[in-house]
């Protein structure tokens, strides 16, 4: 089974932008929301917590928010499946609905700080440049010269 | 040339402008003047101008005399059971020997009147030269949006709290404006001891008496107890949705969860994802049951109530790690692990 995404990464530019907010909440839904008139419409600067952190609430339950960006050199993207087969072996296939450069993320009851579990997930990004980057012959020589450099002083 | 031209047309834009708004001052009078409640018309307009998911304050002048006497402080709430809209707490003050101008009022048990001489009474405290002379009052409008939040969060926060933290907020705002008071009745709800024993503490140089009922007891706590309910009466007139619902007279009845109206309300303007319109308070029962029913499960991450209890390194702990065949189980390394980071090969 493989997974196709159906969609031409070159024309992401033109694709819409989405306003996307982050909740800390398992919502058991799927569907269209009014969150412009039931959400966005109560989000308020709560400057007294710090700059640029948001407050609002979500069925009475106090959130604390900021907006953040995606990782530099990330690109945000909404995909969705029209509908996912039983049959396992079946290609499955995810449209593009849109994409952000930003959105907002919300802590229950909590100012955003590093010790929350999206920024400390972040770290991949750090992990997949490491795995990732090319390493040339002369880097892996200059390498394992440092490491002679370093067994030699600690000798 | 050209310019002048211009600078003479603008002239004349300008003075129209002007006559305009002077003329529309006139029509609406005090109306217009949305900071200030100086008559029953203008609470409609004050509390409309604010934001309803917000807490309000308002404090009315402070008449000469109460800088001066030694005055008594009514402390009462309204709207505290209801399911819908803000819950209002309301001081009034006068000087010891000013008791003549609030029985000229008519401050009775509050809920012995009805709404039209509840309004009535509003009316003249803040008109009558007789009672504004000796009589100054303060509302907090505490959103249904803050009740909800305050009790739903991580700590939980009573309302019982949330009161007391209104009620003492608004003596120390009428302190702070400089009345001088001698004096404290407090109506409650809840045990009275508690609440005396908290009222004392802040502060020690009041006589403070707090008692069931006392709006009926107490004439100065009924005037309080009437300031609370007519604004309460009036936040849920001009109740604006920011949600966008038009609400015909705003017509949601009296709020409590056993009135028919109220109940209908909240059954027809469920919002799937996000419940109700923030007029409703989330952490009432009637509103959480109805929510459970009709609109999409939701799970918030809860505080850790059970903290594991670490009780030093278990000895079994050094048969783990290998299955009964010998094969060594792999931990997830924990690098990964405190970052939420692992593998995922289906989603």
């Amino acid at each position: 089974m493989s997974i196709v995404l159906d969609f031409n990464g070159k024309n992401l530019a033109k694709s819409k932008t989405m306003d996307l907010h982050y909740l800390p909440a398992k919502i058991d839904g799927d569907g269209e929301a009014n969150v412009e008139q039931y959400f966005n419409n109560y989000t308020r600067e709560a400057t007294e917590c710090g700059n640029g952190i948001l407050t609002n609430s979500l069925r009475g339950y106090p959130l604390v928010g900021e907006q953040l960006k995606v990782p530099e050199q990330y690109r945000g993207l909404v995909l969705q499946e029209t509908e996912k087969s039983i049959n396992k072996s079946i290609d499955r296939q995810l449209r593009l609905t849109g994409v952000f450069e930003e959105f907002t993320y919300w802590n229950y009851d909590k100012v955003p700080s590093n010790g929350d579990a999206y920024r400390q997930a972040l770290l991949m990004a750090d992990v997949g440049q490491a795995l990732t980057q090319h390493i040339s012959e002369q880097d892996l020589e200059a390498e394992i010269a440092r490491n002679k450099e370093n067994t030699k002083e600690h000798a | 040339m050209s310019d002048q031209e211009d600078i003479e047309i603008k002239q004349e834009n300008q003075t129209v402008h002007d006559t305009d708004e002077k003329d529309k001052k006139h029509e609406d009078g005090d109306i217009k003047d949305t900071c200030r409640i100086s008559s029953l018309k203008t609470l409609g307009p004050f509390i409309a101008a604010k934001e309803n998911s917000r807490n309000t304050v308002y404090l009315s002048d402070v008449p000469d005399i109460c800088k001066d006497k030694p005055c008594m402080l009514g402390v009462d709430e309204a709207g505290r059971g209801p399911v819908l809209g803000p819950m209002v707490y309301g001081i009034s003050y006068c000087p010891l020997d000013s008791k003549k101008a609030l029985e000229d009022l008519g401050c009775a048990d509050s809920k012995q009147l009805t709404e039209e001489k509840r309004d009535v009474i509003f009316n003249d405290i803040n008109t009558k030269e007789y009672a504004t002379s000796c009589i100054g009052w303060a509302v907090e409008i505490i959103s249904p949006n803050t009740i909800s939040t305050s009790m739903y969060r991580r700590s939980k926060c009573s309302l019982n709290e949330v009161s007391m933290d209104s009620a003492m907020g608004l003596i120390q705002q009428a302190i702070d404006a400089g009345v001088n008071i001698a004096e404290v009745y407090v109506d409650t709800v809840g045990p009275p001891e508690k609440y005396q024993e908290k009222l004392l503490k802040r502060f020690p140089s009041f006589k403070i008496t707090v008692a069931k009922k006392a709006d009926s007891t107490y004439p100065i706590v009924s005037a309080a107890s009437i300031c609370a309910k007519v604004t309460r009466d009036h936040a849920l007139k001009v109740w604006k949705f920011p949600e966008g619902l038009v609400i015909k007279d705003n017509a949601f009845g009296s709020g409590y969860p056993g009135d028919p109206v109220t109940k209908r309300f909240l059954a027809d303007h469920i919002d799937l994802v996000f419940g109700f319109p923030r007029l409703v308070r989330f952490s009432w029962s009637t509103a959480e049951n109805a929510l459970a029913d009709k609109a999409y499960d939701m799970e918030f991450d809860e505080p850790d109530t059970d903290k594991p209890k670490y009780a030093g390194t278990k000895l079994t702990k050094f048969f783990k790690g290998t299955t009964k065949s010998g094969e060594v189980i792999r931990d997830e390394c924990r690098f990964f692990k405190q970052r939420h980071l692992g593998n995922v090969m289906d989603f």
